[in-house]
């Protein structure tokens, strides 16, 4: 009885808090890039006087919206492919060689992460800039961010490793199963969670990043964070930063829920099918 | 021709001596097994010859030819693992045919072949199923399925069965060595239960510490152990050390232990040689005016007999009796019959 009541007690406050912090933030969002030009939306209004999607349509038709989405979407999607390949050697020999001070090796791996994001960023485009690697932008942000969130990657794959189990190597290999034959019987099922999971918070992380696109990027290059962020800058239009920071967060809400399904599918004792 | 000829094989791991130079041939068709306490070498064996461990020194010959250095891919061994190491993402039927499209077998010819070891294994209903859809023994039947429709020279097993409660490894023990006599299998068999071993094999290898201790069929290994150790390894003994006594026939021989003389027509050898003996506690005659007596200590009733432990003189020892009036305190008299002791070689 006193534990029942505890559990909705608990249960209330969780779905409190996740009131405060993700469902007023987005209705506030959702609202003020609705506001009409025509009236402002003053602080003794509880809803915007008048609503359209104008400022939707005005984004849309004459800011660098449209080309931003489209390089931020081809960066994100290549940023998380380069840094999962390029984590993959490293994870298969953390997650599966044993070699003395491993376990300090994963630990170092993820200590690039407790460094700010900003000062990763400056330094780490100082140095692309010191070796010449900026030559070709985009291909620069690519490779920045694939660098930057492989810690991710690395660890996330390393645990994917550690889940293979040695016998289904073994057992494959005593079937007579060659190289490729052996990854895709024995590590591939164990992997493919962990690699949806390091390519989705790549594809994140990189949609979001501001300052090394910002660095290296301008003003050739724009994503929607830098986008969002000029947008907070020097000509502040509160509705227009709505609507840049939905357009921003909508796909990842999807994505997300797409990642959930597909780890799901992914863990044959989970479904009922065939995996 | 012997299916596998094993030369002198040694494996060391950084300075540590797993196997020390073992020979050993395993014929064609025949069921061995090789058994030993923990930490013998048995698995390290059996991954010698399916190839995943390459030995420090020494040769394997499958079929006559050296395959040494030959991967497990390439090695016409099949391993059945303890583990079962079904793949959990294949169903029974992917899981069979698995090896089958690695060796590139035609498609009807991998049906045939599928459709007969289900057929054996009774796995029939469950070919669509996941792994982890079956039980326990099921799982096992694939495993071993798995390895069958490979159809190898030589089906290895790493104690397959001691995932499976005791009523379903009798079971399957009867069905693996049925399967391996049905298709005329040259076995090699890994367990730690002696019992196992006795009741399957044709022929038992006794490992300890990397060496083989004795070679030889249940029956006579049970009968005439060598060793000290393969006497109280294989089914229970009592191993004392002893003093030749002047003979007291021509053919009989008196033997000092530390709980009496025993008599027998085993040749013991020179008056004054320090000798080595053994003898089963089944085989002990309780009998009131035997010639070696003492008090029971414990007593163990095991439905069909009593296990008895004694002690004389400080020293205890083991005896089973069907008798079930003997009592925890009483003193009993028995005789050791001369053709159970068994003479051992001293080294222990
Ligand atoms: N990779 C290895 N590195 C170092 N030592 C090893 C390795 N593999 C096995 N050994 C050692 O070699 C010895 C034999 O091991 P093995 O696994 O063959 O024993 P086993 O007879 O199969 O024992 P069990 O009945 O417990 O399975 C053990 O003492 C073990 O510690
Ligand atoms: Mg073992």
């Amino acid at each position: 009885m006193n534990r029942l009541r505890l559990n909705n007690i608990l249960m209330a406050l969780v779905i409190a808090l996740a009131f405060i912090w993700l469902f007023i933030p987005f209705v506030m969002a959702v609202l003020w890039s609705l506001v009409d030009p025509s009236q402002p939306w003053t602080a003794d209004k509880l809803l915007p006087p008048a609503m359209s999607f104008y400022r939707w349509v005005n984004m849309w038709q004459n800011s660098s919206l449209q080309p931003a989405l489209l390089t931020s979407y081809t960066l994100a999607p290549s940023a998380a492919i380069l840094s999962l390949l390029l984590a993959f050697p490293t994870s298969f020999a953390l997650g599966r060689i044993a070699f003395p001070g491993r376990e300090v090796a994963k630990t170092l791996c993820l200590l690039p992460l407790v460094v700010p994001p900003f000062i990763t960023a400056v330094f780490f485009t100082a140095l692309l800039y010191r070796l010449g690697l900026t030559a070709w932008r985009p291909g620069a942000i690519i490779f920045a961010h694939a660098v930057v969130f492989l810690p991710f990657s690395i660890r996330i794959l390393t645990v994917s490793f550690e889940t293979v189990r040695q016998d289904h190597i073994d057992a494959a290999r005593d079937l007579g199963a060659g190289h490729w034959a052996r990854f895709k019987a024995a590590y591939l099922p164990a992997l493919r969670p962990g690699i949806y999971a390091s390519l989705l918070i790549v594809f994140i992380q990189s949609i979001e990043e501001f300052a090394i696109a910002f660095i290296v990027g301008s003003p050739d290059v724009v994503t929607i964070p830098v986008l969002l962020y000029s947008a907070l800058g020097q000509d502040y239009v509160r509705p227009n930063a709505a609507v840049l920071s939905l357009i921003l967060v909508i796909p990842n809400v999807f994505l997300m829920l797409f990642l959930e399904r597909l780890l799901k599918s992914a863990n044959p004792t989970l479904a009922s099918g065939k995996g | 021709m012997a299916a596998i000829n094993i030369q002198k094989l040694s494996k060391d791991f950084s300075g540590f001596k797993a196997l020390t130079e073992l020979s050993l041939d395993v014929r064609e068709g025949e069921f061995l097994t090789l058994l030993g306490p923990s930490g013998c070498g048995k698995t390290t064996l059996l991954k010698i010859i399916s190839g995943f461990i390459e030995p420090t020194k020494g040769h394997i010959l499958l079929n006559g030819k050296d395959v040494t250095k030959v991967p497990p891919e390439a090695r016409d061994t099949a391993l059945c693992f303890q583990s079962y190491a079904l793949f959990p993402h294949l169903s029974v039927r992917e899981n069979l045919e698995f090896g089958l499209r690695q060796k590139k077998v035609p498609a009807l010819d991998r049906k045939d072949r599928i459709a007969d070891v289900a057929e054996k294994l009774g796995l029939g209903p469950q070919m669509d199923k996941l792994p982890n859809q079956l039980s326990g023994g099921q799982q096992q039947r694939v495993s071993l399925g798995r390895a069958l429709v490979m159809r190898p020279s030589v089906i290895l097993f790493d104690e397959p069965l001691s995932n499976l409660d005791a009523k379903l490894r009798d079971q399957v023990r009867l069905e693996i060595r049925r399967i391996q006599k049905d298709y005329k299998l040259t076995a090699i068999y890994v367990t730690h239960d002696q019992a196992e071993a006795l009741a399957m094999s044709d022929r038992i290898v006794v490992l300890k510490s990397g060496q083989i201790e004795q070679v030889d069929t249940p029956e006579r290994l049970y009968a005439a152990p060598r060793t000290g150790f393969v006497a109280d390894f294989i089914g229970n003994a009592n191993v004392f050390t002893g003093r030749v006594l002047p003979q007291k026939t021509p053919t009989i021989w008196r033997i000092e232990t530390p709980i009496g003389i025993l008599e027998t027509g085993n040749n013991a050898g020179t008056e004054g040689a320090e000798i080595t003996l053994c003898w089963r506690p089944e085989n002990a005659e309780i009998n009131d005016d035997g010639a070696l007596g003492g008090t029971v200590t414990s007593k163990a009733f095991q439905g069909h007999f009593t296990d008895l432990m004694v002690e004389t003189k400080g020293v205890p020892y083991r005896i089973q009796t069907s008798r079930t009036d003997v009592n925890e305190g009483d003193t009993i008299g028995f005789n050791v019959p001369g053709p159970s002791v068994i003479l051992l070689e001293n080294a222990q």
